[in-house]
């Protein structure tokens, strides 16, 4: 059972579909504050690197208050993405599963125990489901392909008439009324002339032309939007297309799923319940979920030059270690772009000349160019973002060192969504080293990627799953 | 789609009626009045399947008649844009075809037939492929997809299509 395909599909699904997603209350003011955009992708990743977590956990993790995550992960519960549980439980209750947590992930430590231990409290847990995921995205896709194609196709559409004579204009609702016994055509009731169709030529000439450039435009857009969305969504197709035939993660209930981590931890760790809080810091290597964040990424963040590289060393080795070949490169990617801060000047000069192949025909079904020209642009939106938003972070960083708890509220203030800032962010999350898969989301930025187009579409899906009426629209 | 609803009728009676057999007779002449009406609200009524309840009789001034209010239920059908149907061809011709599902009359205009499907016309005008193997006329059997109603107070039409997935042709009359 392989989970890095499907992790690197959620990973894609994430930045395709809910990269734009804010997940807050109608009633509460759209202030830049409180402006949460990317959390939902921050959030899908971050459960791309656990199995079942406790959401209190995941938003310490994630350094979220523990309801703006709720609020997500319902979300991505109506979405069909993550399945949830909730329990009363006690302390003990809470133990069983930091156990089983130990013995899989060896996620942070879980020595903090003591404090929670009182309460009896309903506890609620998230686990990515990995089998409905991939259903829900092809899903999905086939509806918005559908939609578009059906649209232009005219699939849809009511038919319109219109008389050459008095031109006088009808519908296929009025055909009862149209018919004649007398031939095969309908005629106007106004002037008993022969009705032809409105898509015929001398129709379409008789007809207001201004009524006919509005649907040839419409036409237009339509088919640029069915094609861009070929072009975009193509990674995450070929994503689908090689998890096809794999067989999906599965977890199982949460009861289950912590039976079985706990007796897998017993058997290969000895005792599991003797949470070493050493066995967090040591590599991640043989455990399911090899990319368990290590802490050290906020440094990088902190823009203290010693521990970037320090930083930089251990995403590198770790992402050798285990990351496909797509990931590494992207990883390497990176790593130059943080080494070179200095000299960023060549580097970019290089990427750039490397660009062009990759970028003219980037709708070459070769993913490797398609990953390169996001990799290329997405190095060069980073130095433009860097260059322009140094002064501002570097400040805004040392204002979060001093606070670190309000981290992720104070840099989603920041009114300007620059990508630098994006990874700014994701750096935040603390306990992950995600720098190397940032670059799809830049990429899909400094594109221009089209995610709002698609999420009109996607704004409609769930409503449609209640509403026959949906698809005629 | 097929709903069983409880509707309200209030129903007139003659006084010649008034006797033992009232009720009955208030029941076959609500059968006669409402089966195989429409309503743009409820759709087709079907058939009566009971009478929930008679209110009091109210007598009109100047006629005599009287008029009771009949709760009773029944079962209507309403047909819904996007509702796959299956219907009986009335009458092709070259802007499409009209067909019945039921009280239904649903028209299925040209550009939503299969573009692989020509007009044929003369005596028994048809839709045909190129070789001949579906074949649309007069009686043929067609599962349809409702892409548009009109609904008046006492009426509802609609248009259909058979340009998708699983739908055409479901039996061929010439066959059988
Ligand atoms: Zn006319």
């Amino acid at each position: 059972m392989s989970v890095e395909p499907f992790n690197r599909l959620v990973k894609l699904t994430a930045r395709a579909f809910y990269d734009d997603i804010t997940t807050k209350g109608d009633n509460q003011p759209k202030t830049g504050r409180s402006d949460n955009r990317g959390i939902a992708v921050v959030v899908l990743d971050a459960l791309t690197r656990r199995q079942w977590v406790r959401e209190e956990d995941l938003a310490k993790d994630l350094k979220l208050h523990s309801k703006q995550l709720r609020r997500t992960l319902r979300f991505f519960e109506e979405e069909k993405l993550v399945t949830r549980d909730h329990r009363k439980e006690t302390a003990k209750g809470a133990k069983i599963y930091s156990a089983a947590v130990a013995a899989t992930t060896e996620g942070p430590p879980f020595g903090k125990e003591g404090e929670e231990k009182i309460k009896l409290h309903t506890h609620s847990y998230c686990c990515l489901d990995y089998a409905q995921i991939y259903d829900v995205v092809r899903y999905r896709i086939h509806r918005m392909k559908k939609k578009l194609k059906d649209e232009l196709e005219s699939k849809n559409t009511v038919q319109e008439y219109i008389c050459p004579n008095c031109g006088r204009r009808y519908n296929a609702l009025d055909a009862l009324r149209l018919v004649s016994l007398e031939d095969e055509y309908f005629h106007c009731e106004n002037c008993n002339g022969e009705l032809v169709a409105e898509s015929d030529k001398l129709a379409a000439q008789e007809a207001g032309d201004g009524d006919d450039n509005a649907r040839r435009r419409r036409r237009e857009k339509l088919k640029d939007m069915l094609q861009k969305m070929e072009v975009q969504l193509k990674p995450l197709m070929e994503q689908l297309n090689r998890v096809k035939d794999l067989s999906a993660p599965e977890f199982g209930s949460l009861q289950a799923w912590e039976a079985r981590a706990s007796a897998a931890g017993r058997a290969v760790n000895g005792d599991s319940s003797s949470n070493d809080p050493s066995k967090s810091s040591q590599g991640y290597g043989g455990t399911p979920m090899p990319f368990l964040g290590d802490t050290k990424v906020e440094v990088a963040f902190a823009g203290a030059e010693g521990k970037e590289v320090d930083v930089k060393s251990e995403t590198g080795n770790a992402s050798l270690k285990v990351l496909p070949p797509w990931m590494i490169k992207q990883g390497m990617n990176l790593t130059k772009e943080q080494r070179g801060e200095v000299k960023q000047e060549s580097k970019m000069d290089g990427s750039s000349a490397a660009a062009p192949s990759g970028f003219s025909d980037d709708k070459k079904s070769n993913v490797e160019d398609d990953k390169k020209s996001l990799q290329d642009e997405y190095v060069k939106a980073y130095y433009a973002a860097l260059l322009k938003k140094q002064q501002e972070l570097e400040e805004a960083a040392k204002q979060q060192e001093s606070s670190n708890t309000a981290v992720s509220d104070g840099l989603s203030g920041m009114s300007n969504r620059q990508v630098g800032m994006k990874s700014k962010r994701e750096d935040d999350e603390g306990d992950d080293d995600v720098d190397w898969e940032e670059a799809p989301v830049a990429g899909n930025t400094s594109e221009s990627f089209k995610v709002n187009d698609l999420n009109v579409e996607a704004a409609a899906s769930p409503e449609d799953e209640d509403d026959i009426d949906w698809e005629e629209g | 789609m097929f709903f069983h609803i409880v509707l309200e009728r209030n129903m007139q009676l003659h006084p010649r009626h008034f006797g033992r057999n009232l009720r009955e007779h208030l029941i076959s002449k609500l059968m006669k009045d409402v089966e195989g009406t429409c309503s743009g609200r409820h759709g087709f009524v079907v058939a009566i399947t009971g009478v929930e309840s008679i209110g009091k009789g109210l007598i009109r001034d100047g006629t005599g008649f009287v008029t009771f209010p009949v709760k009773y239920q029944c079962v209507v059908f309403r047909p819904f844009k996007g509702e796959i149907l299956e219907a009986v061809v009335t009458m092709v011709n070259k802007m499409g075809f009209f067909a019945e599902a039921g009280p239904v009359q649903i028209f299925v205009s040209n550009h939503l037939i299969p573009d692989d499907m020509e007009f044929q016309s003369g005596d028994m005008p048809n839709y045909t492929t190129s070789d001949g193997s579906v074949k649309i006329q007069k009686d043929s059997e067609v599962r349809l997809k409702i892409i548009g109603t009109r609904v008046d107070a006492t009426e509802i039409f609609c248009i259909g299509t058979i340009k998708d997935d699983f739908l055409g042709v479901i039996n061929d009359p010439t066959t059988i």
